[in-house]
């Protein structure tokens, strides 16, 4: 579903990704952990190339991101929704209207806009919000405006940065649900960066741990325990452990 | 009313009726020219989405210059060139040219600077959802900055009547050139307090109603 083949990132001389490749397979729920600065959030902006890499391939959908055109690239964008730590809302526009614009610029039908926009927000139970601006929202209803907005056009992929690091624990807890669903229900393949533990822990499949621009370590997390396919020590590798053996006491 | 506004009356309309058309002209340059310069010179600064540093400099340079200018010169300096597309230097329709000029430097200005003000993370989110340039401009960047446009703009707008006041040097008339030519230089001191008058009650207006809409339509 997602590939990058050896992606670099350098930002005037300091090399925030190194040569990374991973492999996100459809249908998972895919972390992304590391402390400040290790390139996380630069590694999930490659996905969508918000982020242009100086080198190496991004795929997605089976669709080489980096050879395409401007247009092409902004047409594959609308299949790939993103949701943010600061929510990105457009302070301007409605509830409605935020979740509107997403169907816009994809040339969804006019007529039926309307039911698809109602839609997106019953399903992250905002549907009674729809003429209130995003001012007059908690965090937590903010962010799922923005989830709303980034299914709007039934994407494939959903693309999470921090999504809830400027949340309480009960409302993150919230929107992890919301997330879950999202790819239980509609498939859809979800990516998390998080520096929190509990989130990763929480609904991912997989974690990538990454150090230093570089991935570090790739764990399963599962019922069961924590599951290690490239055992090599990390701080969060350890953390996550601790996590596994808390639950399985 | 008092006797010598009714003696004037006639005189008085007229110029005030001159103001409007040289503000007037000077607002549609700003909005149709002022506008899209100072979007175009916002997008094609360092880190956004037009990235380009030739046309950056060349337009933050043309801006800076016209509005070095002290603007009774830019008129006189511009004489030439207002001849070569009016085909005359005087009037009120040649006045139009150097206020237009000053209008599309002062407004794009300000523009450019409520644009800085749109937090980055919002053309993220229309860059990811695959806005093309011109929907990043009319769907997100206007709309998120629209009070500052319409604050911009009126601020502009009391400029222009200011500018406007010294186009009686090329023949444009107005309330400002009524007043010094009427008031201060025949003597009539009272005419030329009710002219500074009017042109208050004018910024007043014109304040008041740029605040209030700039109000209604701020959400954030």
């Amino acid at each position: 579903m997602i590939k990058l083949d050896n992606v670099s990132k350098s930002f005037s001389q300091f090399n925030v990704i190194k040569s990374v490749s991973l492999t996100i397979d459809k249908g998972e729920v895919h972390g992304i952990i590391g402390a400040s600065g290790a390139g996380k959030s630069t590694l999930l902006r490659l996905v969508n190339l918000l982020e242009i890499p100086d080198e190496g391939e991004v795929e997605v959908n089976g669709q080489k991101l980096t050879n395409l055109n401007n247009k092409e690239l902004r047409q594959a964008r609308k299949s790939i929704g993103m949701i943010f730590q600061h929510f990105n809302l457009v302070a301007n526009k409605t509830v409605y209207e935020n979740v509107a614009v997403s169907l816009e610029l994809a040339n969804y039908p006019k007529k039926e806009r309307r039911n698809r926009v109602i839609e997106c927000l019953q399903f992250v139970g905002l549907e009674n919000l729809v003429e209130q601006y995003p001012a007059q929202l908690s965090g937590g209803q903010k962010q799922r405006v923005a989830i709303a907005r980034a299914l709007a056009n039934n994407p494939q992929v959903l693309l999470c940065d921090e999504p809830t690091s400027s949340l309480d624990p009960n409302i993150s807890a919230e929107i992890l649900g919301v997330l879950e669903n999202i790819n239980k229900v509609l498939g859809v393949t979800i990516v998390i960066v998080s520096h929190e533990m509990e989130v990763i822990k929480s609904i991912c499949n997989r974690v990538t741990v990454m150090a230093d621009g570089e991935i570090y370590d790739t764990v399963l997390t599962n019922p069961i325990g924590i599951q290690h396919i490239d055992k090599s020590p990390s701080y969060f590798v350890e953390q996550l452990a601790k996590v596994g053996e808390m639950d399985d006491a | 009313m008092p006797d010598i506004l009714v003696q004037y009356e006639a005189e008085i309309w007229v110029s005030i009726g001159e103001t409007f058309i040289m503000v007037g002209a000077s607002i549609v340059a700003a909005i149709l020219l002022g506008l899209p310069v100072g979007t175009l010179m916002f997008l094609c600064r360092k880190g956004q989405i037009l990235e380009n540093r030739l046309v950056f400099t060349i337009l933050n340079l043309l801006v800076n210059i016209i509005r070095s200018f002290p603007f009774l010169l830019l008129v006189v300096f511009l004489i030439p060139f207002t001849r070569l597309i009016i085909g005359t230097a005087i009037g009120t329709a040649a006045a139009i040219v150097p206020l237009s000029i000053i209008a599309i430097a002062h407004y794009s200005r300000l523009v450019e600077q409520s644009l800085l003000d749109v937090p980055k993370g919002v053309m993220e989110a229309a860059i990811s959802m695959g806005a093309s340039v011109k929907e990043i401009v009319f769907k997100f960047l206007y709309v998120e900055t629209r009070s500052g446009l319409v604050l911009g703009l009126t601020t502009s707008i009391i400029s222009f009547i200011s500018y406007s006041t010294i186009m009686g040097v090329v023949g444009g008339g107005g309330i400002g050139d009524f007043a010094i030519r009427y008031g201060y230089q025949q003597f009539k001191t009272d005419l030329m307090i009710y002219m500074i008058i009017i042109m208050i009650i004018l910024v007043q207006l014109i304040q008041f109603t740029g605040t209030t809409i700039a109000r209604i339509i701020d959400k954030r």
